[in-house]
């Protein structure tokens, strides 16, 4: 649907893109994850065509975003990393806004607005000025607001920033419904929960440059195998720490002892061993490799920003 | 207290880091002073008013009248003019007055055929002017009176005489004079015959004053106002055009923090991603701050209509074809704010400094006539100077719209000018 073919864009100091190819496929939700700084952003404004890329091509369903021009903006939307609306307006005046300049006629716009709006629980406050909202009633209006002419491609940058779990949930809940009937999403974010809650493919993008791409599970993959447990510090542990020797390296980390299991580690022997030494479980901690493992492997714990 | 302290620190630190608020804070004041300083100060050589001048006269007076004029410190003497040939022309008082009534200069002075013969008892000297503004015609009239006075006062001692001869006759009148030459001499000690035939070098800074006061009778210098007798209210019809075009400013700066506003807020990406594009979101602007700036100028006039009785509807078209001008190129100067500035804060900061040091050098308060001529060069670059111009030509002077023209369209050219360059530079830049 979306093939973004060797792009490459150089702000004065910095490299921000560094020959990104990606194919988003069609009702794909592909979340795209990285760093501050990373080149994310700059991805989506090159895809939105708000920023001119320095080198490479982008086509959707074969032909040159470039070529198609207008045409192409119709079939996407987007919702910006910031709220990016009118404060001193009500709801339906800032949609109205947005709405209009596709052409959508009066009539239907009028009808969208306020199915946009009972979907993502605003209809009741649709004529409150958006600067009386709430944070996360604001996100909610944010992202109705890039899907007004119900766009082929929805990308979202950090839709979520800021938000209580009850508007994060309805937002997830939203645009799982979206792209369950259809909706292409490509998807940012920093919270690596939401990807892998959401996404059926993640790219992980650093330095201006994809360095994993695939399934969650085929992404998770790519971390070592080794499983690691984690024993809370007390006296009990303290003293029959030295039974688990035999199942793995252990050292102290963050007043707990990790068990890094050897190759042939066995969870039926060492749930064994624990039952045998009167170790309750509510004091192990089985470690079980995320996204943000992998993230941190692959990009590292330096900051960024 | 050390609370207090640490705070003010903070609040100056804030001040220090911020660059466009100290320039600012430095440069309006600096500015500022300098413009007061040239028009109120005492640098009289460098801002001559320009005085148009016809000497019809053959007569040595008028001769030495001229050459006086002609090297004052106070007026630049306008004598020609190019036609449509581009031919030097001297004026005559019809084209003169012509000149004035378009706004040319502000006065002139004609010394008539008949300005002093051999039996006049006064010198007759004419006066045209557009007091369309008090400074400079207080100024004109007070400095003109001055020179005629230091440079001509024997005519006026000859007048006396001849005033005395005509009133007691021949006989009684020579006997008079002869009488007060006497009493002169007795007093002052001062040679008869000199008092009865003044030395044509007669020093007339002795005793300047007196002088004045006594041959203040004897100039008759007929004025004539050419423009604006039939204005309601002269001083808030001469002065509304400069103080209207300031405010628009203001207003209109905010064309530039609202793209900036909504760049930050992202509101420019989301409008980018519709059909719109950039050059649809720039005029789409450009032309919603027109409208808002011609509604405010309408408001404004129909105020001045009721509250200061301000004559609008006499030339209601030609008004209304300057105010869509003037807000065009108010809404240019914003537009070229938001495309030379990177943030909202350099655009309202140096807007502030441009707006005001335009206002000073382009005659909103007070006359560029009085300002150096090398100030006077830059009043005419700036679009306070033409607005005000144009606003006069259709208030006070109650031009047609031909005559209005001339500045219609320079107006039209600084707006095309200033747009084309923001829209040369929003292309170039990452700006939105």
């Amino acid at each position: 649907m979306l093939k973004i073919n060797n792009i490459k864009k150089q702000f004065p100091s910095v490299r921000a893109l560094d020959g990104i190819t990606l194919e988003i496929k069609e009702k794909e939700f592909f979340g795209l994850i990285g760093p501050n700084g990373a080149g994310k952003s700059t991805l989506i404004n090159i895809i939105v065509g708000y920023l001119q890329m320095d080198e490479g091509y982008i086509e959707f369903n074969g032909k040159d975003i470039k070529e198609l021009g207008i045409s192409y903006k119709k079939k996407i939307g987007l919702v910006p990393q910031s709220i990016a609306l009118y404060e001193d307006l009500n709801a339906i005046d800032n949609l109205k806004i947005f709405g209009s300049l596709f052409d959508i006629p009066k009539k239907e716009l009028k009808e969208i607005i306020n199915e946009k709006l009972n979907a993502v629980g605003l209809y009741e406050r649709k004529k409150d000025l958006v600067k009386n909202y709430s944070g996360g009633m604001k996100r909610r209006l944010n992202l109705i607001a890039a899907l007004l002419h119900r766009p082929e491609i929805l990308l979202c940058d950090e839709p979520t920033v800021g938000v209580d779990p009850q508007s994060r949930n309805a937002i997830f809940s939203y645009l799982q419904d979206l792209n369950t009937s259809g909706t292409t999403i490509i998807y940012t974010t920093h919270y690596m929960e939401e990807a892998e809650k959401l996404c059926n493919r993640i790219g992980i993008i650093d330095y201006g440059k994809i360095i994993a791409l695939g399934t969650l599970e085929e992404l998770l993959n790519l971390l070592p195998p080794k499983k690691s447990i984690f024993f809370v510090k007390n006296g009990l542990t303290e003293s029959k720490i030295e039974e688990f020797k035999k199942f793995g390296k252990i050292s102290i980390n963050n007043s707990k002892y990790k068990l890094e299991a050897n190759d042939e580690f066995r969870f039926s022997e060492f749930f064994a061993a624990l039952e045998e030494n009167g170790i309750d479980e509510r004091f192990i901690e089985i470690y079980k490799p995320n996204l943000e493992t992998l993230f941190l492997n692959l990009t590292g714990r330096i900051f960024r920003d | 207290m050390k609370t207090i302290l640490k705070l003010v620190s903070k609040d100056l630190l804030i001040f220090r880091k911020d660059k466009v608020a100290l320039a600012i804070t430095f440069l309006v004041p600096v500015v500022l002073i300098f413009i007061f300083g040239k028009v109120f100060g005492v640098d009289s050589s460098q801002s001559k008013i320009e005085l148009g001048f016809v000497n019809e006269s053959t007569s040595e007076i008028a001769k030495k009248l001229e050459k006086s004029l002609d090297t004052s410190n106070t007026f630049k003497l306008i004598k020609t003019y190019n036609n449509e040939k581009n031919e030097v022309v001297k004026y005559d008082t019809n084209t003169i007055k012509t000149a004035i009534k378009s706004g040319k200069f502000s006065s002139a002075l004609i010394i008539p055929e008949d300005a002093y013969t051999d039996t006049s008892t006064a010198l007759k000297l004419k006066l045209y002017y557009d007091p369309k503004n008090d400074i400079e015609m207080g100024i004109t009239e007070g400095v003109l009176y001055q020179t005629i006075m230091k440079q001509l006062p024997e005519i006026f001692v000859k007048s006396m005489q001849r005033q005395a001869v005509g009133t007691l006759g021949q006989e009684k009148g020579i006997m008079f004079n002869n009488e007060i030459a006497r009493t002169i001499n007795k007093y002052y000690k001062i040679d008869t015959a000199e008092i009865l035939n003044p030395n044509i070098n007669f020093n007339p800074n002795s005793s300047d004053t007196q002088q004045s006061n006594i041959f203040q009778n004897i100039l008759n210098l007929e004025s004539e106002q050419l423009v604006g007798k039939d204005v309601a209210n002269p001083m808030a019809t001469r002065s509304v055009g400069g103080w209207a075009i300031m405010f628009l400013m203001f207003t209109i700066t905010s064309y530039a923090t609202s793209l900036f506003d909504e760049k930050k807020t992202g509101i420019m990406i989301r409008l980018l991603t519709t059909p719109a594009t950039r050059t649809d979101v720039l005029w789409g602007k450009y032309i919603a701050f027109t409208t808002i700036g011609i509604i405010q100028l309408i408001a404004l006039f129909i105020a001045g209509s009721i509250l200061f009785d301000i004559q609008i509807f006499e030339h209601f078209f030609e008004l209304l074809v300057i105010i869509i001008v003037s807000s065009m190129v108010c809404t240019s100067f914003g537009m070229f704010l938001s495309s030379i500035c990177k943030t909202s804060g350099q655009a309202t900061g140096l807007g502030t400094f441009l707006i005001l040091t335009m206002s000073a050098i382009g005659g909103a308060w007070f006359p560029i006539s009085l300002m150096p001529e090398y100030i006077r060069i830059f009043s005419k670059l700036t679009t306070v100077y033409w607005s005000i111009e144009a606003f006069l030509d259709v208030l006070w002077r109650k031009l047609d719209f031909i005559e209005v023209l001339p500045n219609v369209l320079v107006l039209l050219g600084i707006t095309i000018v200033i747009s084309t360059i923001s829209v040369i530079k929003f292309r170039k830049s990452n700006l939105f």
